[in-house]
């Protein structure tokens, strides 16, 4: 029961993240034109009303009720067009939604985090009203707002049937029948139940209409429903009784009845009265549809297209939980590395000629297939970067409005594919980078801009492409780039200088803001300025393996570029041994390995070692030393040095011996030792080598913090 | 070599009707370890094995042998002995390293040789009379025989202490 809710909780805040994001991307791209196309507004109202529906199944009130009123304005732009509103009004309708858009936002996040959702969502409900109230009020009818339509065809049911049927049927010439169903009492939110008991009837494919009409969008109907239930009506008696098979399905029905109208003696009065109502319904508005019957086409609508979001979906993509897939990824290492213990298997010596051949090719195509299995292992977790992509589109039209600055994103390659984990890392660090460009990037003055021969609209490009083993991602903003004389200048008021002014290079200028305590701007801005920007973007980065690099050009513009590995599940290694342990060191952090005499280690007064290596000297870590591992090789002409470099950090670790390369799996280590604290000496995790054993993953970054830094 | 518990279970098993078995009775694995007999219950034990390579990973406390590969999941691995604060054993034929599960935190423990299981009514335990810094046994029990078995604290040994 807690599981089946848990899950329904899961697909609820997936569906409904989703239509956001799809709302969020429809918004950004519109906004631009300056125009919602009709197809937008229809699928703005089916995303509310899909999310409605399932808030109010899942009983989030706040979200229902916003979604709902956003759903009533959207009907009403739907059914008068949206060239029915002036330009200022589809402005302050786009800044009304981006607002909606965070406002339902925030009450998932409260979804996602088990707070409770807000109970006081009056006052933003009422401003969506009167917004409606606004551009209905400019439009050619007022009464055609969806709450006064609403009461009127609520009330045109009733109306007729009072005097001549005895039940009150609603008013439906062509069906030859009614299901008249009752809902079982205080179940809440009556309209809509009654609504997707409709749609199931829907979905087994049968002919039909319901009463009160706009139930799922009006919930004054829900006094009716629960006064009088609800109608759906039928044209042929046999689609009635499927249907009433239909119902014995579904959950919180009361009761049911079928009303056939045939047998209603007072049939012929009804219609009667039915065609006078109808004339007399047209004289009064001309512009709404003037008989329930043609009504009709409006109201059913809704329904199709509320699976229509969903519908591709459901057919390409499924979700699944990460942790199945870190599991699925668990096992394919574990079995590639159990193929390897087979075929390397020493029985396998005592095989006759002919046996061990064919053993050996059934082997290959083995180690063919585990190969292929672990590609698309790794590619089920891969996502594109798009979604990350797309999110910046909205920041960039937010900071727009704020600072006033003409600014386009530009994405390029948002269909690059990085380790899911990696994307929600790069999020913020993308993010903050995107909002420095257009805050700092971007010239303040559209003149000076001009003056430098420049397009008055800035741009910002966004772009990511892949290598073999690395994503790049870069950040070009064409503004007014930085100045290294300022940057100094900046760094020696806040007093991080290391070395005298005059020794910076250029790129070491430039680097200074990534030092943490700087920021440029003078004044902080609600969105970037304080001064715990560029530091931290870099260690979120190095966090995931990665280098941040900056160039900028004065008067051309600044480009950030990020270098992240496509994955941290699955990596290059290279072993290599101390004593008994096995050490595997990241491909990407190797410069070289070399061998030295033990004349050519220089040390300083504390006897800490070091190396000479293309005109720069580097420290000397020896591993077996910080680690304490007993070992017999401690001359430096026995073993190897391994030149490594992780971010700006170089140096060289002295090992026993080297071993080979190795794709390996990264695993973590037991939660056990968390409390060891061995991620700030140097390992991140371990990986189980192809003979069973266990081998510890190096990280060079912490390995030299910990060795060098702190000493 | 791994000996699934289930096997195990047969060795030593005293038949109670239904009706009489009372809550209060434990099925607890017994071991040898520093010239103490200890037991845990079973619930925690998943498997026992044997001659399996450790790994030792440096900057440890003795106590801590290593991390153990048991069909890829990696297993931190604790000499009960050394925990104690015993001296170290040359691990022989019959030292093992149970495997155990203490509300989800996976680990294995080294001990000199694995005796049997039994039942040990709980309510027969008594507290340790002495005051101690490190706590890891809470409690014993003397058998028929007249010998005394000591229970292990799986809440104190699922802790690392620095």
């Amino acid at each position: 029961m807690d599981n089946g809710m848990e899950s329904m909780l899961d697909t609820y805040l997936f569906e409904t993240n989703s239509l956001l994001d799809r709302l969020d991307e429809m918004l950004v791209a519109d906004e631009k034109l300056g125009d919602l196309s009709v197809d937008d507004v229809n699928e703005i109202f089916r995303i509310m009303h899909t999310i409605k529906g399932s808030s109010a199944m899942m009983e989030f009130g706040s979200l229902a009720s916003i979604s709902h009123h956003i759903e009533d304005l959207f009907f009403y732009i739907r059914e008068n067009g949206i060239d029915s509103l002036d330009p200022a009004h589809k402005k302050e309708l786009f800044n009304l939604m981006f607002r909606s858009e965070d406002y339902l936002r925030g009450q998932v996040e409260k979804v996602e985090n088990g707070e409770p959702v807000d109970t006081d969502m009056d006052s933003f409900a009422a401003e969506i009203n009167s917004f409606l109230k606004k551009i209905s009020g400019t439009g050619e009818e007022q009464t055609s707002a969806p709450p006064a339509p609403a009461k009127e065809e609520e009330g045109r049911p009733a109306d007729p049937s009072p005097s001549a049927l005895p039940s009150s049927l609603p008013d439906d010439k062509k069906a030859v029948c009614f299901l008249h169903v009752f809902l079982e009492e205080g179940v809440g939110m009556e309209n809509l139940r009654a609504f997707m008991i409709v749609n199931a009837l829907k979905e087994c494919g049968l002919e039909l209409r319901y009463y009160p009409e706009n139930m799922e969008m009006n919930s004054e109907t829900c006094a009716a429903i629960i006064e009088d239930g609800f109608y759906v009506a039928f044209e042929d008696m046999e689609s009635a009784n499927k249907a009433s098979d239909v119902l014995q399905t579904q959950n919180h029905i009361l009761s049911y009845e079928l009303v056939d109208v045939a047998a209603m003696e007072a049939q012929a009065q009804a219609e009667a009265k039915a065609a006078e109502e109808a004339a007399a319904a047209q004289k009064q508005a001309p512009e709404s549809a003037p008989a329930p019957v043609q009504e009709k086409p409006p109201a059913p609508k809704p329904a199709p297209p509320k699976q229509a979001p969903n519908a591709p979906v459901k057919q390409n993509l499924i979700s699944v939980n990460l942790m199945k897939l870190n599991s699925l990824m668990d096992i394919v290492g574990e079995i590639v590395i159990t193929e390897s213990m087979v075929t390397s298997s020493p029985e396998l010596d005592q095989l006759n000629r002919d046996a061990y051949d064919n053993f050996m090719k059934s082997a290959r195509q083995l180690r063919k297939l585990t190969d292929d299995l672990q590609d698309i292992a790794m590619s089920l977790r891969m996502v594109p970067i798009s979604g990350v992509f797309q999110k910046m589109n909205r920041i960039v039209r937010d900071m727009k409005q704020k600072l006033g600055k003409d600014v386009r994103l530009t994405l390029v390659g948002e269909d690059t594919e990085v380790d899911k984990t990696i994307v929600d890392s790069i999020q913020d660090p993308i993010m903050h980078m995107v909002r420095n460009a257009v805050d700092h990037g971007i010239e303040e003055n559209v003149q000076d801009r001009l003056n430098a021969g420049k397009n008055a609209q800035g741009e910002v490009i966004l772009a990511a492409s892949h290598t073999s083993s690395e994503v790049i991602i870069s950040i070009t903003d064409d503004g007014a780039g930085m100045d290294p004389d300022k940057l100094l200048a900046k760094a020696r008021d806040k007093g991080i200088l290391t070395k005298p002014e005059s020794e910076y290079t250029k790129k070491e200028a430039l680097g200074l803001v990534m030092l943490p305590g700087f920021s440029t701007n003078q004044a902080v801005t609600e969105f970037s300025g304080r001064g715990v920007g560029m530091d931290v973007v870099k260690k979120n980065v190095e966090a995931v393996g990665g280098v941040v690099a900056l160039s900028s050009e004065l008067g051309q513009g600044t480009t950030f570029t990020m270098k992240i590995p496509l994955t941290l599940a699955i990596m290059d290694g290279m072993k290599v041994t101390v004593g008994d342990s096995i050490f595997t060191i990241p491909i990407a952090n190797i410069r070289q390995s070399f061998k030295v005499t033990a004349d050519e280690i220089i040390r300083d007064e504390n006897g800490n070692e070091m190396v000479e290596r293309m005109d720069s000297f580097y420290p000397v870590i020896r591993l077996h030393q910080f680690y304490n591992i007993e070992t017999a090789i401690t001359d430096p002409a026995d073993g190897i040095l391994m030149w490594v470099e992780a971010s700006d950090r170089s140096f060289c670790l002295f090992v026993d011996e080297l071993i080979g390369e190795q794709q390996v799996v990264v695993k973590p280590l037991p939660a056990f030792l968390n409390c060891f604290e061995l991620k700030n000496y140097g390992i991140t995790g371990c990986t189980i080598l192809g003979d069973g054993n266990i081998s510890i993953i190096l990280d060079i970054l912490s390995l030299h913090a910990a060795a060098l830094e702190n000493v | 070599m791994a000996e699934p518990m289930n096997n195990e279970s047969n060795v030593d098993v005293l038949e109670m009707p239904d009706g009489e078995e009372s809550s209060t009775v434990e099925r607890c694995l017994t071991f040898e370890s520093g010239d103490l007999i200890l037991y845990i219950s079973t619930k925690h034990v998943i498997e026992i094995i044997n001659n399996y390579p450790i790994t030792s990973l440096p900057l440890m406390p003795p106590y801590i042998k290593g991390i153990i590969n048991l069909r890829g999941q990696i297993l931190p691995v604790v000499d009960i002995r050394l925990r104690m604060g015993k001296e170290a054993a040359e691990y022989t034929d019959n030292t093992c390293v149970i495997v155990l599960d203490i509300d989800s935190v996976s680990l294995g423990i080294v001990v000199d040789s694995v005796r049997q299981v039994i039942d040990i009514d709980l309510q027969n335990v008594k507290p340790i009379p002495l005051k101690r810094q490190q706590k890891l046994l809470d409690g014993m029990v003397t058998m028929e025989d007249g010998s005394v078995f000591m229970s292990v604290d799986c809440q104190a040994l699922a802790s690392p202490q620095l």
